[in-house]
């Protein structure tokens, strides 16, 4: 579709001459993905940015998981080719982290040690770890549930340890895959909250599934709405509530 | 085989403290659950009383009770038994032999489950394999065991690890392919490689699966030892029990399947409370002990 790379906005300006690795950009060519024999989106192309926040909206079965389940690596594409950073995608790798919808953590580890996990996992020693986990979990207004296993905390409270556990990490794309969408109506404002709170501290790139408009408006820079053949259009989220209220008309429309 | 001595050994033992039960409050909560343990002594007492009834009058009904020991005759036995030391002897070999057999098939087990369920060529080589030979109880490998190893002591640990690897390895793969893939994927996002999902993923994530095949596999491997050991033994429970049989030392036979009965219970109880600590993580699910 549109190629918008020069649409990238302030942020992600900001954000390339931040220290730590610099957003990815992503692209898909004519990228074909589906499980099995089935195609769930044909041609699609579409490109991501470096640092901004691309929301991806769609109808449940529109393939808004596949697309990024393929952006992650988990899923080879069964035609084109997808680009991380000018390089093609063969697997997934600590550059491009994921939060799932629900889940994610592993049960058996401590929230401490579900942050600490991507440093481990990279041979970070382990004060170091500590360290940044500790400001991590509190970052995210989990101090004092470090000891805490994921089965006694709210489903808030875990999405919220997914996110530290996704970005302790500075990785250089997170892929958020409707991660709000298993939380009451309260909560999920609090974490939108956190989230762009979050954000505005790293340069990373940021590709977030919803099926919610209204939540696709507040998070993203750019919003991209899939329909059964794929990629209907990318829409940039302007400022003023009046360009938003008929962007979320036009959203609506096309879904 | 192995219930019936414990039956023996808790009545006699708890039968006095709670015989008091059944006459607390009726109603509240506590007063139900004091009734439930009183019914669940008595059930006890009653079997005992049975029992000591039977033999004391040496009983002949269809069944033969008339050479079989008093409660009184096993009890006076056990304790004969408990100084000398070769009742410890016998406890002692029993036990290595078990935990050899058993310690060796767990590791075999746990790792052979994992191979077949994450490798296709690893299940391609080994699957048939496995599956050729589980049919076969490890008891009838007793032939094969004493042709095979220099020594009975070497047959006997072959039995009883043949026994409890199959529970084990059948346990485990299934627990590896009913691993949750998102754990997977997480780690794997995360940067992870295959050694990363093998320790941080499939390790612990098999574990509640794993235990209940150590469970069933200790069961079993229990039966096999003081089978082999009937058989071919020197030392040993259950040599020792076949060989109060032998020489017409009946309530001997009765000490050595309360010793089993025992050992069972211990190294059960052990590992469910090991296989309790390793899953805490697990959301609380009671029943399994009630």
């Amino acid at each position: 579709m549109t190629s918008v790379a020069e649409s990238a906005t302030g942020r992600a300006e900001a954000g390339s001459t931040a220290a730590g690795g610099a957003g990815l950009a992503f692209r898909l060519e004519r990228a074909g993905l589906g499980y099995g024999r089935d195609a769930v989106l044909r041609d699609v192309e579409l490109d991501v940015a470096p640092g901004e926040v691309l929301v991806v909206v769609g109808a449940s079965g529109s393939g808004k998981s596949t697309l990024l389940r393929a952006l992650a690596g988990l899923l080879p594409p069964r035609e084109g080719r997808i680009l991380a950073g000018g390089r093609e995608v063969t697997g997934p790798s600590a550059d491009r982290a994921m939060v799932f919808q629900d889940d994610g953590l592993l049960p058996w580890r401590s929230v401490r040690r579900n942050v600490e996990l991507p440093l481990r996992i990279r041979g970070v020693s382990r004060g170091e770890r500590g360290r940044a986990a500790r400001e991590w979990i509190e970052k995210v207004g989990l101090d004092g549930f470090a000891g805490h296993l994921p089965r006694e905390l709210s489903g808030g409270m875990r999405q919220r340890v997914q996110l530290a556990r996704a970005l302790v990490g500075a990785p250089r794309a997170v892929l958020m895959d409707e991660p709000f969408g298993a939380l009451d109506a309260q909560t999920r404002v609090g974490m939108q909250r956190l989230l762009l709170d979050v954000l505005r501290d790293t340069s990373a790139t940021v590709v977030f599934v919803t099926h919610d408009v209204d939540e696709a408006l507040l998070l993203g820079d750019r919003v991209a709405v899939l329909g059964r053949t794929g990629v209907r259009a990318v829409l940039d989220v302007p400022d003023g509530d009046d360009a938003r209220t008929n962007l979320r008309e036009r959203i609506l429309e096309e879904l | 085989m192995i219930a019936g001595p414990q039956t023996l050994t808790r009545s006699s033992s708890s039968g006095t403290a709670a015989a008091a039960g059944p006459a607390g409050s009726r109603g509240t909560a506590g007063g139900r659950a004091a009734l439930r343990w009183g019914i669940r002594a008595a059930s006890l007492l009653a079997a005992a009383g049975l029992w000591q009834a039977l033999t004391a009058a040496d009983a002949r009904l269809w069944l033969r009770f008339d050479r079989l020991p008093t409660l009184g005759e096993i009890a006076e036995r056990f304790a004969g038994q408990l100084t000398t030391p070769l009742y410890y002897l016998d406890l002692l070999q029993s036990l290595i032999r078990i935990l050899t057999g058993f310690g060796l098939a767990a590791v075999a087990g746990i790792t052979a489950g994992i191979l077949v369920a994450r490798s296709r060529r690893a299940g391609d080589v080994l699957l048939p394999l496995l599956e050729a030979v589980r049919p076969i109880p490890a008891i009838a490998l007793v032939p094969i065991a004493i042709l095979l190893f220099p020594t009975d002591e070497q047959g006997i640990v072959f039995i009883t690890f043949t026994a409890a690897f199959f529970p084990v390895t059948v346990s485990t793969r299934h627990a590896v392919r009913a691993l949750p893939t998102i754990w997977e994927e997480a780690v794997r996002t995360l940067g992870g490689t295959r050694r990363h999902v093998l320790w941080n993923v499939v390790l612990p994530g098999i574990l509640p699966g794993v235990f209940g095949g150590l469970s069933v596999g200790m069961g079993v491997a229990w039966i096999c030892v003081i089978s082999a050991e009937m058989i071919s033994g020197e030392f040993g429970v259950g040599y020792r029990t076949w060989h109060a049989y032998t020489v017409v030392d009946y309530p001997g036979v009765i000490v050595g399947m309360i010793t089993i009965g025992v050992l069972g219970w211990l190294t059960s109880a052990a590992i469910e409370l090991i296989g309790r600590r390793a899953t805490r993580w697990l959301p609380r699910a009671e029943g399994s002990r009630r």
